[in-house]
């Protein structure tokens, strides 16, 4: 081994001895030992390494990094969720298919959700729990996927719920209901939770029947609320209280 | 893996998977993006995992896959021949002490894409050449020439630095002395 090829395979050793018993480099550092001239050369490459790990592991990162972690990995591993999801939206599946596979909605008893938001919540599902399919853009700042859901013209409202825009988002999703485009967005909330906007246009019959005042349902561990801005209509889902989830409706 | 486990998985690894990202992605916005991303993954898949002994290697791999990913369609990385590398002497070597962070952090971004992430997960020490070869999915004898040209392409990037450093050192100490004398 000459000192050429010393220093190629030197270049891989790290300045904190961590290397030192792997066989590859003991032929190299026997010859650190025996070349003086190799060995400054080892020395200084040591020193710079060892300053510029310290360098390296010395840069800051954002102080919210870890908790937004948290907060989305518990959603997106969601052990409680996968079971009671599927075993509710199942549930949900057979009521819709019993009730003559009409979507209606009444003012006089809690309305199942049906149609695109069952649809949304099987994508929340499906990106989450089932992991059958990914979201289309992962960013802690709601700004983001709202600018990217309206560069790919999908649904959106003219602005995100007060409540919600302090919220640090999870991701968003698009996904078609019978052709109409349909999009959600995930929140991350304080107590590792996660919540869920759901937007489309309202075009069916029995989205326009949709009331402008948010109707909060309790189906199972979830909470829904729906409501209707012009043209628009939205759900918000959360597993949760309907109490909890009127806190995001004001 | 239990939340608990989970957690302290994060905990161990969410800062050097950052600092990874951060010189990969040269935004902290991406590398904060990128690095929850990444513990998304491991949320949704990684936790498949049977040897939990791996989960660093995992969590390091798919980064640099999602990196990868999300660039595809925007960088063209340069042909480089790798069989044929020629180790770059460096007779000046710079002062790295002398540097903060974030001017290493720069100049380290400045290093071409296939050195610079064998290089920052060789200085986060976080893995031996070997776990940097199955990171990157490259083989040894690559890594090692990537790790030899990136620590060329990285003194010659932080001398450049040095350079300015030390011309606006003299240049402030030349209007000094005109404040001085004038």
């Amino acid at each position: 081994m000459d000192s050429r090829e010393a220093k190629f395979i030197l270049n891989a050793y790290r300045a904190g001895g961590q290397d030192a018993a792997d066989p590859r480099f003991a032929e190299a550092l026997e010859q650190v030992r025996r070349d003086p001239i190799l060995r400054r050369w080892f020395e200084g490459a040591v020193a710079f390494d060892a300053a510029i790990t310290e360098k390296l592991c010395a840069t800051p990162v954002p102080s919210d990094l870890r908790e937004s972690i948290l907060a989305g990995a518990k959603v997106s591993r969601a052990p409680s969720w996968k079971n009671r999801w599927r075993k509710w939206a199942i549930a949900a599946a057979v009521a819709l298919s019993a009730t003559l596979g009409v979507l209606i909605w009444h003012d006089a008893r809690p309305a199942p959700v049906s149609g695109w938001q069952l649809q949304a919540l099987d994508a929340i599902l499906s990106s989450i729990a089932r992991k059958e399919s990914h979201f289309d853009l992962v960013s802690r700042n709601p700004a983001d996927l709202v600018k990217w859901l309206r560069a790919n013209d999908a649904p959106t409202g003219e602005k995100l719920p007060d409540s919600l825009d302090k919220l640090p988002s999870i991701a968003c999703k698009t996904f078609f209901w019978h052709g109409k485009p349909v999009s959600l967005i995930c929140f991350a909330l304080p107590d590792g939770r996660a919540i869920h906007l759901v937007m489309t246009t309202a075009s069916a019959r029995s989205d326009l029947a949709i009331k402008h005042a948010a109707k909060a349902i309790q189906q199972s561990h979830w909470a829904t609320a729906t409501w209707r801005e012009g043209d628009m209509v939205y759900m918000l889902a959360l597993e949760g209280s309907r109490d909890e989830l009127r806190r995001y409706l004001l | 893996m239990s939340g608990v486990d989970f957690q302290q998985l994060v905990d161990r690894q969410y800062a050097p998977l950052y600092r990874f990202a951060l010189s990969l992605a040269k935004s902290e916005a991406d590398a904060a993006d990128l690095t929850q991303q990444t513990f998304f993954l491991w949320a949704s898949k990684g936790e498949q995992l049977r040897d939990s002994s791996k989960a660093k290697a995992w969590l390091f791999t798919t980064l640099y896959r999602e990196f990868l990913n999300r660039h595809r369609h925007e960088v063209r990385f340069p042909k480089i021949e790798l069989g044929d590398v020629h180790e770059e002497e460096m007779s000046i070597s710079p002062n790295a002490d002398t540097f903060d962070s974030a001017t290493v952090l720069q100049a380290l971004s400045e290093v071409e894409e296939p050195f610079r992430a064998p290089l920052t997960l060789f200085y986060l020490q976080q893995f031996t050449y070997h776990e940097i070869a199955d990171v990157l999915d490259v083989p040894i004898g690559t890594v090692m020439s990537r790790l030899s040209r990136g620590k060329a392409q990285l003194r010659e990037r932080l001398l450049s630095k040095e350079e300015v450093l030390g011309n606006k050192v003299i240049a402030l100490q030349s209007d000094r002395r005109e404040e001085l004398h004038g």
